[in-house]
């Protein structure tokens, strides 16, 4: 049987029917037609999935969207401000970091964590801030890159 | 995900409406909280008689403390929080703990719980091989009170825990030892996100000569149903100083104990070849921390 659940992705409030087993990752793509967030394991095992909850990178497969309650969600759609890229994206993009691009709205969201919490982080940090992250294109290094030019960018001259 | 007969999600806000719950469903209630394990269940098949979830989160059971000679971890402290806590910070004892929550990647950080990750009794899980190195217990609060029960009398087998049908898990502790101790884990795997090929930790205490007086060996990730402790290699390390030649002697000793598991992972020769490795290095990484 549905109910009704009320849910705070990228600022807007949505009241959604959802079933009792729903995980926030079908609550975003098959609920609220918002499908930058990628399905892929569905276990907790490749990251696509990643979404912030109160700005900490979860899995949204992994999360029961009944667990949620009031804390805020922000998925890849939300980095857009005023119609201006994060830097994040930005920075995907000048470093080529996509391939097929199935990770990279993943990828990015953990990325975000992890320069909202160490805004210069090294080369290791990076790649542990993205370890729960696979890509099975890249080989990661232009990742690493695109995350370095992000952080670089929000650095003062 | 496979929760085909999950009719009710509750949200109970005290530790009677969980004992509540887990009795008006004797066979057919799961106890989540971060939920990270739930759906690799689920997508195996193995929670298909779920009918309710009894999320305990809400429950304020996420806190660090010490009193009374033990750390105690609130059930649904998360992994996070836990390597945060000032409480374990720097000191050679929780050094097992640090490492353990160390290796998952931040979205398993964020979400995972102690207790969840205690009480799941999956072989291949990290913290509950660094706790029982640490001696520690789990408090299960049931309908005729709080108990204590030692994490080595805890788990009964893969995915099975001692637990009573009214009983749920609130926190975990360790004790603190009198004199100077130090612990250590680390994890075989083959990617950053992947459960224990194998997990060792060990606790090792020394006296004012150097000379090992205290020892607590344990091997998981695969070994077995459940964590295996070491014996063998234990005697091998008490009486004698903590020096390389006996951290080889111990990891051969925990290698020749052990029956590990053949799996899609790793063979149990593999398996059995890795402990002694292992085994080794947690020694020295716990007898570093002790002289540091």
């Amino acid at each position: 049987m549905k109910e009704l659940l009320t849910i705070e992705v990228n600022g807007e409030r949505h009241e959604v029917a959802i079933e009792k087993s729903d995980s926030l990752a079908r609550v975003l793509r098959d609920r609220l037609g918002m499908t930058a967030t990628k399905r892929g394991c569905d276990t907790g095992g490749c990251g696509c999935c990643t979404v912030l909850v109160d700005g900490r990178a979860v899995y949204s497969c992994m999360t029961f969207a009944k667990a949620v309650g009031e804390r805020k969600v922000t998925t890849v759609e939300g980095l857009v401000r005023e119609g201006e890229l994060d830097p994040l994206q930005q920075a995907f993009i000048d470093a080529d970091a996509v391939q097929c691009g199935y990770c990279t709205c993943g990828m990015m969201m953990a990325a975000r964590q992890l320069l909202d919490e160490n805004p210069d982080p090294s080369e290791d940090e990076i790649r542990k801030g993205i370890s729960g992250n696979l890509c099975r294109c890249t080989g990661y290094s232009k990742i690493v890159d695109a995350i370095q030019l992000a952080a670089a960018a929000g650095r003062p001259a | 995900m496979t929760l085909n007969r999950l009719q009710h999600y509750h949200l109970p806000d005290s530790g009677n409406a969980v004992i509540d719950l887990l009795e008006k469903y004797p066979d057919e209630a799961m106890i989540v909280a971060g939920g990270t394990f739930v759906h690799g269940l689920a997508a195996r098949g193995l929670v298909s008689h779920v009918e309710a979830l009894i999320d305990v989160s809400r429950l304020g059971l996420n806190f660090v403390r010490t009193d009374e000679g033990r750390l105690w971890i609130g059930a649904t402290t998360t992994f996070r929080e836990l390597l945060e806590s000032p409480e374990i910070a720097g000191q050679p004892l929780f050094g097992a703990i640090r490492d353990a929550l160390s290796w998952p990647p931040p979205q398993v950080r964020n979400a995972a719980t102690i207790g969840g990750c205690v009480a799941a009794a999956c072989p291949f899980f990290d913290m509950p091989v660094a706790l029982l190195a640490l001696a520690g217990a789990v408090s299960a609060q049931g309908r005729s009170g709080v108990r204590e029960v030692p994490l080595q009398e805890f788990y009964d087998g893969l995915f099975e825990n001692t637990l009573k049908a009214d009983e749920f898990v609130i926190d975990m502790s360790v004790p603190l030892p009198t004199g100077r101790a130090a612990s250590a884990f680390a994890k075989l795997e083959t990617n950053a996100n992947d459960l224990a090929i194998l997990n060792a930790a060990v606790l090792v205490s020394a006296g004012s000569g150097g000379t090992c007086d205290m020892a607590r060996v344990f091997v998981g990730g695969g070994v077995g149903e459940t964590p295996v402790r070491s014996r063998a290699a234990e005697e091998v390390l008490i009486g004698n100083a903590l020096t390389a030649e006996h951290f080889v002697a111990a990891g051969e000793a925990a290698r020749n104990e052990i029956d590990p598991l053949d799996d899609h992972r790793a063979s149990a020769a593999y398996r059995k070849a890795m402990t002694a490795v292992y085994v080794q290095r947690v020694l020295e990484k716990a007898a570093a921390r002790l002289r540091a």
